[in-house]
């Protein structure tokens, strides 16, 4: 028999998963979509429920200290309206689902979740984001590629909650994301990709390259950015067929239902290049 | 044009759908119901060599061959699939036996304890291999002039081939029947577009007469097709699962199960050999047309018809010969899809002549322009094209609409632009409605007027076009005109809801019985006068040779699409479709209108994002995440307009509309996605994994 549990706040949540095994259910558009068993039937979840998608504690977007810490139940929607999400995240964020899905799914959700298709994810490894877990007891902070560690797998504990994502309240200069859907709403990505850069006195210096849909988990390579960091701009031209070719051995992605290997790895590549290109000029 | 018959009026049956009071077959609970779950083969070619089932708790059944009183078989063309699998099984997801029962639950429980052992035989998968194979279900074949000796005499000779795939119908809701047994009758209740295919079908599998079948239909949502044949053996299962259990049986499918198990477009495969005079003009054509029928040839020998009989499209070539072949192969059966067999065979000639065109350095319309049918002409079959055809008109209406000629010259690479030409051909194909004489009733009652029809509202707006109709010759508020339920025990069988034909045929005779009960209005408070449907004198058929008047007349269209394709990423965006029809004239422009878009959508969706490929018997994409069809965000800018021509023996002039604008689009933005790459396209679905194969970009 399935219990649920709707906690008042996130200290009575906390303290409800400390005590029970349980599963952490925010808006339920992952959760009951992969339990459902068919019509009229109870979904198939094998533990007692935690509701924590009204939870308040866990839907505020604050700025601090050059930080944006996001709630890990603010809704896809939410963030799309505030101001203080970058443009670039909000476009990929506009881009999942449809509206009335995005009016309950959350990030929080959409992490946890742990799918190379999430799309908040590409951005998240991007920028470098800090999730901050908490249990009755304690709380640590962990970045978001080390707590994602295999499809569908992370390193949440059992009596743990994600209750924040930490990103820094910084624009690039450059930024540029594009999603390959099979259609233009409603679509899981085929392939995904996020570039950011910035470039001062014509020379790069930063920049970030994440690849979704396309491997395990999402796709970057600190090393290879750091080879083009302090290039400058007029030499990333020439120096696109070198950085795609460094790429392509980290792009392995799968045929199924969606798409084919050899068209995401393509098409990968293809928009990388194109963010270099666009660097350049 | 203020009493127009054409000028729009609200639909008839928005206000429940919309405010949700609508019951669909799911809403419906009975007293004492049990829930139906079926039992499939997980075997794509099979014997069953054994069943073990477990011990059932208390009210609980197990329904399978053994408990049918009749005859195991689905009547339909060739009745050839069993209610419930014998021996051997022939598809992934063939029904082998129900679990009915109070509880859902416990029924799946049950499920997971019957253990069936296969002896695994060697399937055929593809039409490849079925002709390989020699796999043949159904084979056809007709011919014009003198093909043979016009391809001896020294004609250029241009061979091709054309692929189309799998397509769902994905209709409103999942299949979804329910059986009462009472009163030693059985009421079966669900949803359909055909109550007297399930009736005919219940006659064979009970063994009784009509007098104890009464089939009513529940409101159906658009079903495409899908709800054709389809439902008579959910019926007939439902039916002998109320008869042993005792009580009302409901079984209503998943959405994933129903893409499993129903049927679908038929795949295809469409040769060519072309033969050009001097002066490139096609004068012998030879068609070779390959359907994938599935496992079992159900409907499909009529689907394949249609195919053959529209194979040429809106040409006149002198010379042809054409050969149609059902395969049989291990996939789920295919079955009756909006256009039935045509949009395969017009897609393929459509793309044949574009792409003949471009190989000859002519312009694609120009050259089609070159070949049209005109009144007087003979068709395929060798009928006559007796009404006007205004396809000059419609082309040059859909070609000033899109600035076609100035767009097909200055476009740039990656934007396409490409036009289709179609017909369909109107109502049954060849003797069809000759046999099944549509009888219609209309009945006044005082004030008001009853008409009874087989014919079904399904989204479409046949109610309300149907009861406009009647109003419309009796100068009744459409109020005072009502419909009888669709139950079998209340109607006359008008025919089923399929083949265009519920506007002109029964809509036509609908319009006959009011004038005449116009004229005798006064006679008396009560009047029934009804019709059955006459073919027109002049039409010949013969359906051994297939030579004749395969349709009583035809609908026209041209579509004109623009396309983008992303260089990068290969995706096609369709901007925009412009389209023009002559379906003689609208009985509602708004409902019509609403047709045309959703036709056009669903065209779209078959030409680009429904992929559906089986591997091994086992479809991919089978649940609404993967199998994708285009949403609101993908639908493009429609602009829709209709050229006047009205019909002899249509209502007002109607002729058919429902099924046309599907044909339409696909060839159009196939044309289109050449046109803006410089390939040739012979395939859809046309996917960017494809496009991206033939795009040759500097990597
Ligand atoms: C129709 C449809 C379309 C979709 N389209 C997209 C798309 O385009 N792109 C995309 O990336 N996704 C898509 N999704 C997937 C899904 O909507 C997103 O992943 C969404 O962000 C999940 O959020 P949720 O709140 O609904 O998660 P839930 O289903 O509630 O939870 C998902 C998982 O996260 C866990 N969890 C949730 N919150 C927490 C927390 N605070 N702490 C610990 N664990 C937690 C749950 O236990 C569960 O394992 C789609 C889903 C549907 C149904």
């Amino acid at each position: 028999m399935v219990e649920g549990f709707r906690p008042a706040d996130l200290r009575e949540a906390l303290e409800f998963r400390s005590q029970h095994p349980s599963i952490p259910i925010a808006g339920g558009t992952d959760l009951m979509v992969q339990k459902a068993r068919g019509f009229a039937l109870k979904p198939d979840f094998d533990k007692p429920l935690l509701f924590i998608g009204h939870l308040p504690d866990l839907q505020q977007i604050i700025v601090e200290n050059r930080q944006v810490h996001i709630g890990a139940g603010v809704l896809l929607s939410d963030l799309i309206k505030s101001d203080k999400i970058p443009a670039v995240f909000k476009e990929a964020i506009s881009l999942m689902a449809s509206p009335p899905s995005r009016n309950i799914a959350t990030i929080g959700g959409n992490i946890c979740n742990a799918s190379p298709a999430g799309d908040t994810l590409p951005y998240l490894y991007a920028v470098d984001a800090i999730l901050v877990l908490k249990s009755s007891q304690a709380e640590r902070k962990i970045p978001v590629g080390v707590f994602i560690t295999n499809p569908g797998k992370t390193d949440l504990a059992s009596d743990e909650i994600l209750t924040e994502i930490i990103i820094p309240d910084k624009k690039f200069g450059v930024s540029y994301y594009r999603k390959v859907g099979t259609r233009k709403g409603m679509s899981l990505s085929k392939a995904s990709f996020t570039g950011l850069a910035d470039i001062e006195n014509s020379n790069v210096t930063d920049i970030r390259i994440a690849f979704g849909s396309v491997a395990p988990t999402i796709v970057r390579s600190r090393k290879i950015e750091a080879s083009i960091i302090r290039k400058p701009v007029s030499e990333i031209k020439t120096a696109v067929p070198e950085i795609v070719k460094k790429y392509a051995p980290l792009i392995r992605p799968i045929d199924d239902a969606r798409s084919s290997a050899a068209y995401r790895k393509k098409v990968s590549l293809r928009l990388l290049e194109d963010f270099l290109r666009n660097l350049a000029s | 044009m203020k009493d127009s018959i054409s000028k729009p009026i609200p639909r008839v049956d928005a206000p429940a759908k919309i405010s949700g009071e609508a019951k669909y077959i799911g809403d419906i609970r009975f007293k004492n119901q049990l829930f139906a779950k079926t039992v499939r083969s997980s075997r794509a070619k099979a014997g069953i060599v054994s069943i073990v089932k477990p011990e059932l708790p208390e009210g609980y059944f197990i329904v399978d061959k053994d408990d049918i009183p009749g005859i195991n078989r689905m009547r339909t063309v060739v009745s050839d699939q069993p209610i419930f699998a014998e021996e051997e099984v022939n598809y992934i997801g063939q029904p082998i036996l129900l679990v009915v029962g109070p509880e859902r639950e416990m029924i799946y429980d049950i499920i997971s304890k019957i253990k069936i052992k296969y002896r695994d035989e060697t399937p055929i998968f593809n039409l490849d291999e079925a002709e390989e194979k020699g796999a043949v279900f159904t084979e056809y074949s007709y011919s014009k002039g003198k093909p043979e000796a016009a391809f001896q005499d020294g004609l250029k000779i241009i061979e091709d081939e054309y692929h189309t795939g799998l397509q769902e119908h994905v209709y409103l809701e999942p299949q979804g029947m329910a059986a009462e047994y009472r009163d030693n009758t059985m009421f079966i209740y669900g949803s359909m577009q055909c109550p007297f295919y399930a009736e005919g079908a219940l006659k064979d599998v009970l063994g009784w007469g009509s007098d104890r079948i009464r089939v009513i239909q529940s409101i159906t949502g658009g079903a495409f097709g899908g709800k054709e044949e389809f439902p008579s053996l959910t019926a007939c299962q439902v039916a002998v699962a109320s008869l042993k259990t005792g009580h009302p049986v409901m079984m209503i499918y998943d959405r994933d199960e129903d893409i499993i198990c129903t049927t679908k477009r038929h795949p295809s495969i469409v040769c060519y050999k072309a033969g050009l005079d001097r002066k490139n003009q096609v004068i012998a054509l030879a068609i070779d047309i390959k359907f994938d029928a599935g496992a079992y040839s159900g409907i499909s020998p009529v689907v394949l018809q249609r195919g053959m009989f529209s194979a040429t499209g809106v040409y006149n070539f002198p010379h042809l010969s054409v050969r149609g072949r059902n395969f049989m192969t291990n996939n789920v059966p295919s079955g009756a899809y909006r256009g039935f067999g045509a949009p395969q065979t017009i897609f393929s000639m459509e793309m044949l002549m574009h792409n003949l065109a471009i190989k000859l350095g002519i312009d694609p319309l120009d050259y089609k322009i070159r070949h049209l049918l005109e009144r007087g002409e003979p068709t395929c079959t060798g009928g006559k094209i007796w009404d006007e055809v205004k396809l000059p008109e419609i082309i040059e209406k859909v070609t000033a609409m899109s600035d076609y000629r100035r767009k097909i010259q200055s476009n740039g690479k990656y934007k396409g632009v490409g036009v289709a030409l179609f017909l369909h051909g109107c109502g049954f194909t060849g003797n069809g409605e000759q046999l099944i004489k549509g009888k219609i009733i209309l009945k006044k009652n005082g004030g008001t007027v009853i008409l009874k029809v087989s014919s079904v509202e399904m989204g479409q707006g046949a109610e309300t076009c149907l009861r406009k109709i009647v109003a419309h010759t009796l100068l009744l508020p459409m109020e005072k005109v009502t419909c009888e339920t669709i139950d079998t025990g209340l109607i006359p069988d008008s025919g089923p809801t399929v083949a265009s034909r519920t506007t002109m045929i029964v809509g036509g005779l609908l319009r006959q019985a009011s004038l005449e009960l116009k004229d005798r209005w006064n006679e008396s408070d009560n009047i029934e006068v009804s019709r059955v449907y006459r073919h027109p004198d002049y039409l010949r058929w013969d359906n051994d040779t297939f030579h004749g008047d395969a349709y009583p007349t035809y609908s026209w269209g041209a579509n004109v699409a623009e396309v983008e394709i992303d260089p990068i990423t290969c995706e096609i965006d369709v901007k925009k479709v412009s389209a023009v029809y002559d379906v003689g004239t609208p009985i509602d422009e708004t409902t019509l209108t609403g047709q045309m878009q959703g036709g056009i959508v669903q065209g779209i969706g078959w030409a680009t994002v429904e992929v559906m490929n089986p591997s091994k018997g086992k479809l991919k994409q089978h649940n609404l995440t993967d199998y994708k069809i285009p949403t609101s965000m993908d639908i493009p800018e429609i602009a829709c307009e209709f050229i006047e021509n009205p019909y002899e023996f249509g209502p007002f002039g109607a002729k058919c509309a429902g099924e046309l604008p599907f044909v339409g689009a696909a060839p159009a933005i196939a044309a289109a996605v050449s046109n803006a790459l410089s390939v040739p396209i012979k395939n859809i679905p046309i996917t960017p994994e494809y496009l991206m194969e033939l795009d040759k970009h500097e990597d």
